[in-house]
């Protein structure tokens, strides 16, 4: 007898037994869903030694002893908060940067209000972060400290350390846009014919949760869909439900954009590609990136939809720096910081490239960065300078 | 009742008994009050000066009054009650014209509606979306365009005109928000709809194949790529882009303009309206800004950085 064409039978008893799972998962789920869950984000412990008007200073104190010398500023952006660095024990960039012996600070850019709309991108990079910076620089009696930006907060990073080139020892950049004259990733292509000033000047600042709406919109299918599909499948996992709701926690607690940051940030960097060019202007300057002398270590993901590489790779060839550093990481924009396979590297890597550079080692005998680049690195280093382009080796999932 | 007193009692009787009437019950009234003028404005003996200031009242009303027995008497003649009765009777005509000229509008967008709802998706093919069926929207912006937007902007008189006007304004921004909301809605359901047909044409190959998978499971994630391939494709798409702009720019515009208005009514409470506020927002923040340079000099001068 010849088979069916259509298994019918098979696919009505396949779905009898799912029925049945939901069932139970369901009658599981009201306990988890019910029940006990932690779902606190940015658990670590830390203490604000600095505040200036919204803006908080976080310092996290590693438990052991701090095995590098300079400690490292982290900026965030201005979208969405910087607990995505914490989001949960063990996954946390914070804990793996505390491990490592780094002692840390990191920006907290809290929630703008109505009174924030005329803060401009100058009063974020020649105001806040230079007072915070200034403050670390004197706590600590040191001339530079070590930064590292992400996202917009590594676009501010990488202004400031064109403009403050004197206070800035070594620069991280992670998914940081730089250049922004692309049709790799959808934002770029949307942002540049948007109105932004008919915008503004109706909302006074960018509404997050506008923002994140547009996020979402990026991909409805996965973000709006098979996300919460995902959930219901796994609602009886109580690790999961609890991991799931931090990670909810976390999208959707978006502060409003400073409009003028904002109207300024869309401008000059998304429509006009300023920055790269060395023709952004900000607080009456030319931002120059030939003035970023100090190494530069460049992150980006392969997958990422908000900031592509197209958007990242172009700074290290910019800079006047010798020692620049590609990697691109086969993961998306937020997957460098959260996914269990790039928590393994991700910050054990960034402390071994500074502690190679935090003056303990002379220059002449400082050693590419071979000892344990992943694959995916290009470098440029001192010897590597003159002009030759580096083969990039793609890193393996 | 007979023949004859049926035609008597027609509008032309009920126009002239109605304005005697009229007459009569004011006449009767200004009797009861000392020293007014009768219904013809001539003034009783002993009235005090008419040009006093406590005259002024009353030579208001006895002017009043002549205008109305003047404009009584000449409504109440034969010629001019036809011509009442002529325009009452023709008053069904004019109200059956409006009606016609709003019914016509009504029935050309419904023609559109029917004409076109069936038709939605069908232009574009899989993976495609250029030339979006977007005409139902058009159709419905022309016509409110021509007949409701124009009223909106009518010019306003008066004292109120600015009030009036601000709140002509939020209601046109807010009904052209919710037309451009719902194009942009119309076109966000559009790789559903064809998500939907396409995995209905891939069953139906497999099944004729033989291939269907038997997990349910599968159907699910075979749409969930079919579907996020569309909206990809959609969302490069250059009417995807206009639409979303628009969309955005009618938001803002709506926002201006629900703010213009909420002001007005701010400012008849007692609490201060975003303008205030943005204004005072302003000058701290530039009060701050000069605070804290002079702060950061002060601190390089104490330092000896600047001489």
């Amino acid at each position: 007898m010849a088979q069916p064409k259509i298994p019918v039978n098979l696919i009505m008893s396949k779905l009898a037994e799912d029925a049945e799972k939901a069932g139970t998962r369901a009658q599981k789920a009201t306990d988890v869903l019910l029940g006990e869950l932690d779902t606190q984000i940015s658990a670590t412990p830390h203490e604000i030694v600095y505040q200036e008007d919204r803006i908080k200073l976080k310092y996290y104190r590693p438990p052991g002893r701090v095995r590098i010398k300079t400690p490292l500023l982290l900026v965030y952006a201005l979208i969405n908060r910087e607990t995505m660095l914490d989001l949960q024990p063990a996954r946390s960039v914070v804990q793996n940067f505390m491990n490592e012996g780094i002692d840390f600070y990191m920006i907290d850019w809290g929630y703008p209000t109505r009174k924030d709309k005329f803060l401009t991108i100058d009063d974020h990079v020649n105001g806040y972060m230079d007072n915070v910076i200034d403050f670390i620089r004197a706590k600590h009696n040191l001339e530079k400290i070590n930064l590292m930006g992400i996202c917009m907060g590594g676009t501010f990073s990488v202004i400031y350390s064109a403009l403050h080139p004197e206070k800035v020892k070594n620069l991280v950049t992670t998914v940081t846009p730089t250049n922004f004259d692309t049709d790799q990733g959808l934002l770029h292509i949307w942002m540049k014919d948007l109105d932004v000033d008919r915008m503004i000047d109706a909302h006074g600042n960018m509404p997050g949760d506008l923002l994140n709406f547009g996020f979402l919109l990026l991909n409805p299918a996965q973000l709006m869909i098979n996300k919460y599909v995902g959930f219901l499948e796994n609602m009886d996992n109580h690790k999961f439900v609890e991991n799931f709701i931090r990670m909810e926690k976390w999208i959707f607690d978006s502060p409003d954009v400073p409009g003028e940051t904002f109207r300024q940030f869309t401008k000059d960097c998304y429509q006009k590609n300023l920055l790269i060019q060395s023709k952004l202007m900000v607080g009456g300057r030319r931002v120059e990136l030939k003035k970023i002398t100090m190494p530069l270590l460049n992150y980006y993901g392969k997958y990422d939809h908000l900031v592509p590489p197209e958007a990242c790779e172009l700074l290290t060839g910019k800079v006047g720096s010798k020692d620049t550093t590609d990697i691109c990481l086969d993961t998306g924009h937020i997957g460098i910081y959260v996914s269990s396979k790039c928590q393994k590297e991700f910050a054990p890597k960034i402390a071994r490239w500074l502690k190679e550079r935090d003056g303990e080692m002379k220059k002449d005998k400082r050693k590419k960065p071979s000892s344990g680049k992943p694959a995916g690195a290009k470098t440029k280093t001192a010897a590597a300078k003159a002009k030759t382009k580096t083969t990039s080796v793609k890193k393996k999932p | 009742m007979n023949e004859q007193q049926t035609e008597t009692i027609g509008p032309a009787t009920l126009m002239s008994t109605w304005m005697k009437t009229a007459t009569a019950f004011w006449e009767q009234t200004l009797r009861q009050w000392p020293g007014a003028p009768d219904m013809s404005g001539a003034w009783p003996s002993g009235t005090p000066s008419k040009k006093g200031a406590t005259g002024r009242p009353q030579e208001t009303l006895a002017s009043a009054l002549k205008t109305w027995q003047s404009l009584s008497e000449l409504m109440s003649e034969p010629s001019m009650i036809e011509s009442q009765v002529n325009g009452i009777g023709a008053l069904p005509e004019i109200i059956l014209k409006m009606v016609k000229s709003g019914a016509e509008r009504y029935l050309h967008l419904q023609h559109e509606w029917v004409r076109r709802v069936g038709k939605i998706g069908e232009r574009t093919k899989a993976y495609e979306f250029e030339n979006l069926d977007q005409e139902l929207f058009k159709a419905w912006s022309e016509i409110y365009d021509q007949e409701f937007r124009q009223l909106l902007n009518m010019p306003q008189l008066g004292l109120t005109r600015f009030y009036q006007e601000r709140m002509n304004r939020a209601t046109d921004e807010f009904s052209r928000f919710q037309t451009t909301m719902a194009e942009f809605m119309h076109v966000l359901f559009l790789p559903m709809d064809k998500s939907f047909n396409i995995i209905q044409e891939k069953l139906l190959q497999m099944a004729e194949e033989g291939t269907l998978p038997e997990n349910p499971k599968d159907y699910y994630q075979m749409w969930i790529k079919i579907l996020e391939g569309h909206y990809m494709t959609l969302f490069k798409s250059s009417e995807y882009i206009q639409v979303l702009q628009r969309t955005i720019d009618r938001h803002s515009d709506f926002l201006t303009a629900k703010q213009a208005l909420m002001e007005d009514f701010c400012q008849m409470l007692p609490v201060p309206t975003h303008k205030e506020m943005d204004e005072l927002y302003k000058e701290l923040y530039h009060l701050k800004k000069k605070i804290k340079m002079l702060e950061k000099k002060m601190e390089s001068v104490q330092n000896g950085k600047i001489p």
